[in-house]
């Protein structure tokens, strides 16, 4: 475990307090994506969609309890699943709008980035602490089957709650990172993984 | 004894040839062998059968037949009676349906079953009612001519819902109009019922239909929410109304949408909202294109002849159910698909000149899933030139009087001539044009020289040009370029 005042420290702590400023720039552009597409699907905003396959849940049980190292690692695999899932969005997108409505092509183009960006900030963090990072290849969802027009719509709709839903975690979980060492009682630290 | 007597002798046709005759015995009677004898009025010798059936096929008469039926071991042995053509009724054979098979994208089904002509006189007229039985019954009759031949008819049926909404069974039964023919004239006996089956009898088969469809502005439509026998259905919802629900199975609703409007890109939802959970569709609604007006077509480098047009009103319709245009020169049956922006609205079409040919006969073809329209244009390309910008525009040499210009044109000419126009312009005069004509060449530069110039005099020129023969549309001008003659000699 690193000392407190060390400059691998200060290094973690400037990484998390920019992540949590991108996770927090992620969710204002998220919750006004999906402002958007709900509009422009014709979507119920209050309607009830099933957990999507391959659509990692924000929700955890006894997130208190987490290493750092856990916490970085499922975050680094929610976000290459939805660089995944909103890579197929934007495929799905283009297939259907085609050059009609290029502004929620941009927005989502823009939160893809955004996401690409924020699983690559991680990655540096776990780079940081030495830990081995997962191959890219292993995290992406299988491609999902072929949906109907309004399941795709469906599905949009879980996907950009449920990043919604990650991108406070996120920020969350940064906190906790950037707290110093072990004393504060939480586990923020990167120990050993389980 | 008549026909109807307590033996109940009855006679039916089916082909106008044969009639076959039934008979009812007393009781005691009933397990013995009968006689049956026939004999027509015109003294021919008579005709007689022993049978256990109570029924015989004998030919139908010219005019009446007198028949005699002996039951052996019977007090009332003998029975005589006699059969006037008028009293043997004509029904067709009941009709057998071929083949019963669904489109689910048109929610169409096809019928085919053959008509049986071969037993009857050629030209006799056939009526065929068809019923479609769903949750309500839909009759239908379809007439067709018999032509002595066995001929496989086939029908089409357009359903107002979609196929899989709920099961359809289809029958069909005939009635021929044999005019010749003086007894009663009868429809057959339906068919067996032929079924396709709907989603509502399949597990699984929830879902709203139809899928995601395509359809024009102005259609009457139906949807149908399947779901599970234990669901309960709450709602359906066109986009964002929600419509009165008929139910046509336990596991089927339907809503009905009259008079669709054009829907937004990304179509109109179709939603059902069970107790726990969604199904949905999306139906998008536009416009078949219209035919494309002002077709145009020319070329700035005799390389590539580019085609414009106006493509009236937009279809609403994107992304994979765009319009598409493709342009087809029918003398080389050579076809290209124009990659064309619906939303910036730049309509234009590429197509390569071909070597040696000058006359294109065209066909702008336009498509989407609603319909299809197209715009044809023969045209000579060689009267359709519109050179490329000229450029490089610059000053080769001059003196106190004259200029000569040199500039560059990007493209095949060598098989035309050229008209090129010079703009000369200064602060002294006013703005000349000159003129200058020249062979083409294949991407070329070419030069003009401009004499009675004014000495010490600052000018500015610009060059565009066109085809000299059957001039079509001038180049746009060219850069200018800026030069001062040289001052008179002393």
């Amino acid at each position: 475990m690193a000392a407190a005042d060390s400059p691998s420290a200060a290094l973690r702590r400037d990484l998390c307090s920019r992540g949590i400023r991108l996770a927090g720039k992620m969710r204002a552009d998220v919750v006004d994506l999906l402002d958007a597409y709900v509009e422009q699907q014709g979507l119920d905003a209050s309607a009830s969609v099933a957990a999507v396959e391959g659509v990692p849940l924000a929700a955890v049980e006894r997130w208190d309890e987490q290493t750092g190292t856990q916490r970085l690692l499922e975050n680094l695999a929610a976000y290459r699943a939805f660089r995944a899932l909103l890579a197929q969005m934007l495929e799905e997108q283009r297939e259907q709008l085609g050059e009609a409505d290029a502004g929620l092509g941009r927005a989502l183009a823009a939160v893809l980035l955004q996401v690409s960006a924020f699983a690559y900030h991680l990655e540096e963090l776990l780079r940081l602490e030495s830990r081995g990072i997962p191959g890219a290849e292993e995290d992406g969802p299988p491609p999902p089957p072929r949906l109907s027009l309004f399941e795709q719509k469906l599905r949009g709709l879980g996907v950009l709650r449920e990043l919604a839903q990650w991108a406070v975690r996120s920020v969350r979980d940064l906190r906790q990172l950037a707290k110093p060492g072990p004393a504060t009682g939480a586990a923020p630290g990167l120990a050993e993984s389980p | 004894a008549s026909l109807g007597d307590s033996q109940n002798l009855k006679c039916v046709t089916h082909n106008l040839h044969k009639m076959l005759c039934t008979w009812d015995i007393t009781s005691r009677g009933r397990h013995g062998q009968t006689d049956f004898c026939y004999t027509t009025n015109d003294l021919t010798p008579q005709v007689c059968f022993k049978t256990k059936e109570r029924r015989v096929e004998i030919p139908i008469p010219e005019s009446s037949i007198t028949v005699t039926i002996k039951s052996s071991g019977t007090a009332f042995a003998t029975k005589e009676f006699v059969i006037h053509q008028k009293d043997i009724s004509f029904v067709p054979v009941t009709p057998h349906i071929l083949s019963l098979m669904p489109d689910f994208p048109t929610s169409t089904l096809n019928l085919k079953w053959s008509d049986n002509g071969s037993v009857f006189p050629y030209g006799l007229d056939a009526l065929w009612q068809i019923q479609i039985l769903r949750k309500e019954a839909t009759e239908i009759t379809y007439y067709s001519k018999l032509t002595h031949e066995d001929v496989i008819l086939s029908w089409n049926w357009t359903s107002d819902m979609p196929l899989e909404c709920t099961s359809h069974y289809v029958k069909i039964r005939c009635y021929v109009n044999a005019t010749q023919f003086v007894g009663p004239k009868n429809w057959s006996d339906w068919s067996p019922k032929e079924m396709i089956p709907g989603k509502d009898t399949e597990p699984g088969g929830s879902g709203v239909f139809p899928l995601d469809p395509v359809v024009a502005v102005g259609s009457d439509l139906t949807f149908c929410c399947v779901h599970e026998e234990d669901q309960r259905i709450t709602n359906m919802t066109y986009g964002s109304k929600s419509y009165k629900m008929m139910q046509l199975s336990s596991r089927s609703h339907a809503i009905r949408v009259l008079n669709a409007s054009v829907s937004n890109s990304s179509g109109t939802n179709v939603v059902c909202r069970l107790e726990n959970g969604l199904e949905g569709s999306v139906v998008f609604v536009g416009y078949a294109p219209d035919s494309p007006q002002n077709l145009s077509c020319e070329t700035s480098n005799f390389l590539i002849i580019k085609c414009t047009w106006k493509p009236g009103r937009p279809s609403g319709l994107y992304g994979e159910r765009r319009t598409k245009y493709s342009l087809f020169e029918r003398t080389t049956g050579k076809n290209v698909s124009c990659e064309v922006n619906e939303v910036n609205k730049d309509h234009t079409c590429g197509f390569p000149v071909l070597p040696d040919q000058k006359t294109y006969d065209f066909i702008l073809g336009v498509s989407n899933p609603i319909g299809q329209a197209q715009s044809s244009l023969l045209v000579d390309i060689t009267q359709r030139v519109r050179p490329i910008t000229p450029e490089k525009l610059t000053v080769t040499g001059n003196n106190s009087t004259s200029i000569q210009l040199r500039w560059f044109i990007n493209g095949s000419f060598a098989g035309i001539r050229l008209l090129c126009q010079i703009e000369i312009s200064s602060s002294h005069s006013e703005r000349k044009l000159h003129n200058v004509s020249m062979p083409g060449r294949k991407s070329s530069t070419y030069t003009a020289q401009l004499n009675a110039l004014h000495p010490d005099t600052k000018y500015q020129f610009r060059v565009r040009c066109s085809a000299a023969d059957h001039f079509w549309r001038w180049s746009d001008w060219s850069r200018g370029v800026e030069q001062t003659t040289s001052e008179a000699p002393p």
